[in-house]
């Protein structure tokens, strides 16, 4: 077997649209992720990179294709996927934070629940993270009372209460003020300094240079680029890679 | 999102409330009403409507029913609401249990579409047609509360489905289960959002109680009538019944009013 911590092997997504038309979003992607690496996915709007994270933990069903995490083959029907988030955390562009609860609360609400901690190794654990993330004094704060990067960094820390074995981020700065994004990213560089397994869906192509072990471009749901990013930022070789780049990077 | 086409409270109408209160004093004034006569023909018939024999306590035992009866089936329709509400969104989320969903709509359809009086009649007369021993108030509190969890069961629904899909998505991804999210992260703001709108529903079910009467029961309405029935009078009796409840709904406005104040503290 390969050494991949997750395996993609043909997946493809159809979405059925309200007016019966088939909209196919991944054309075949077969791909792995190692333990303790960092994969950013790049391309255009609308090729397919979230669709494809979202596939990952199954937010979206897979029309076709396997996934296989930890030698679990997740696609298969009898594949319990709770079971299967809970090792592998997600990071959603718009936070998410559950705006009744407190920032301590967000953290515990889903190790204590599951029953992996009880409330008060979830309360250590939560401060914990939140010391982590630069946030140790917003404890009891309400998610409302926070800016966007500080929602963000709270994200982060609920996904990581969970000790998950790898993390998806689904362009978690996109929806940031452009001085707010700086501190996400710093504390994303924390975690994969530390060894966090990552899959990265981003338009901060110098973020993505610099913490990446391997780039994918994604166009038209299929991988169309694959390298390291010196190779896939610097010396692209597919044209509509390079069109991209010279767009995105000119901005 | 469909709620009762009922209206609770005086709104931005008090000023309109006021012009029509001098009116009917002007009324009042024009046909004698203040001359010494009158006047004490007013107290002689007051007396006899309500303080002669005790009669006022027919009004407070009348106004105990009416209470009980809308708590009753307030409790009912909260539970019947909530437990509809859920099956038809958790159908819609990806959880297909067919039948029940089936179940839920057809009961939502009929339940909605046919007058709650025809409903307490048939409660009544044919389906506990031969449990005479029963209390006629359990009765009624089980027609009004199914029939409150209909309405209720839209208003969920609406509250649910205007929170944002990220928020299940968001528990889902931390490997909480669809029944876990629901009731951890989903229920509880969507339960916030609809406080207002409950509450409504069910000052509205305080007024439609009124037809209790029809099946035998002595509730605030039935009360006026009865009054009516001794004395022959045919004005003070359900005017004051009138007064009582609008002074119960009127209150319970202020109390939904402060409520929704107290929700939106403390949220930007």
């Amino acid at each position: 077997m390969s050494d991949f911590i997750l395996e993609v092997k043909d997946l493809h997504k159809t979405f059925t649209l309200q007016d019966g038309r088939e909209l196919n979003v991944l054309n075949g992607i077969s791909t792995g992720i190692r333990k303790g690496e960092k994969i950013a996915v790049i391309g255009p709007s609308g090729s397919g990179k979230s669709t494809f994270l979202r596939c990952l933990n199954r937010m979206e069903e897979p029309t076709s294709g396997v996934i296989t995490f930890k030698d679990e083959e997740i696609t298969s029907p009898a594949c319990n996927i709770n079971l299967v988030r809970r090792h592998m955390g997600m990071v959603f562009q718009h936070f998410y934070l559950f705006p009744h609860l407190t920032v301590r609360q967000n953290l515990t609400l889903a190790p204590v629940d599951l029953k992996l901690m009880t409330q008060e190794e979830a309360d250590a654990k939560a401060k914990e993270l939140l010391a982590r993330v630069g946030l140790a004094d917003k404890i009891e704060e309400w998610p409302d009372r926070l800016s966007g990067g500080q929602k963000q960094r709270v994200a982060i820390a609920r996904a990581m209460a969970m000790n998950p074995d790898m993390l998806l981020f689904d362009e978690p700065t996109s929806a940031l003020d452009p001085e707010m994004i700086g501190e996400v990213l710093d504390v994303m560089k924390e975690l994969a300094d530390s060894g966090m397994t990552m899959y990265l869906v981003t338009h901060e192509m110098g973020f993505a240079h610099k913490i990446a072990d391997r780039v994918l471009f994604i166009d038209k749901g299929v991988i169309s680029e694959e390298g390291t990013p010196d190779e896939v930022f610097d010396h692209p070789k597919q044209p509509r890679t390079i069109e991209f780049l010279s767009k995105v990077l000119r901005r | 999102m469909i709620t009762r086409n009922k209206r609770s409270g005086a709104g931005r109408g008090d000023i309109l409330l006021g012009i029509v209160g001098v009116y009917l004093v002007y009324l009042l004034y024009a046909s004698g009403f203040f001359t010494a006569a009158a006047w004490q023909d007013f107290n002689r018939r007051f007396y006899q409507n309500f303080i002669k024999d005790d009669r006022y306590m027919m009004l407070v035992d009348g106004l105990k029913s009416t209470v009980f009866m809308t708590s009753g089936a307030t409790v009912i329709g909260v539970i019947v609401g909530l437990i509809l509400s859920v099956i038809r969104v958790a159908y819609k989320g990806g959880v297909h249990i067919p039948v029940l969903n089936k179940f839920a709509e057809t009961y939502i359809t009929v339940l909605r579409g046919t007058p709650a009086m025809v409903q307490l009649l048939i409660w009544n007369f044919t389906i506990f047609a031969s449990a005479r021993d029963l209390n006629t108030q359990y009765i009624a509190i089980l027609a009004f509360g199914l029939n409150s969890g209909a309405y209720v069961a839209e208003i969920f629904r609406g509250g649910i489905e205007s929170i944002d899909p990220g928020q299940m998505e968001a528990a889902r991804s931390l490997g909480l289960t669809y029944g876990s999210s629901m009731r951890h992260v989903i229920l509880p703001q969507a339960l916030r959002n609809v406080v207002p709108m409950l509450f409504n529903e069910f000052i509205a079910l305080l007024k439609e109680t009124s037809i209790a009467g029809y099946i035998g029961i002595d509730d605030l309405t039935r009360a006026g009538q009865n009054i009516q029935a001794l004395t022959l009078e045919h004005s003070q009796p359900l005017v004051m019944v009138a007064i009582i409840y609008l002074i119960i709904v009127l209150f319970l406005t202020h109390l939904v009013r402060k409520l929704e104040e107290w929700l939106s503290r403390g949220r930007r």
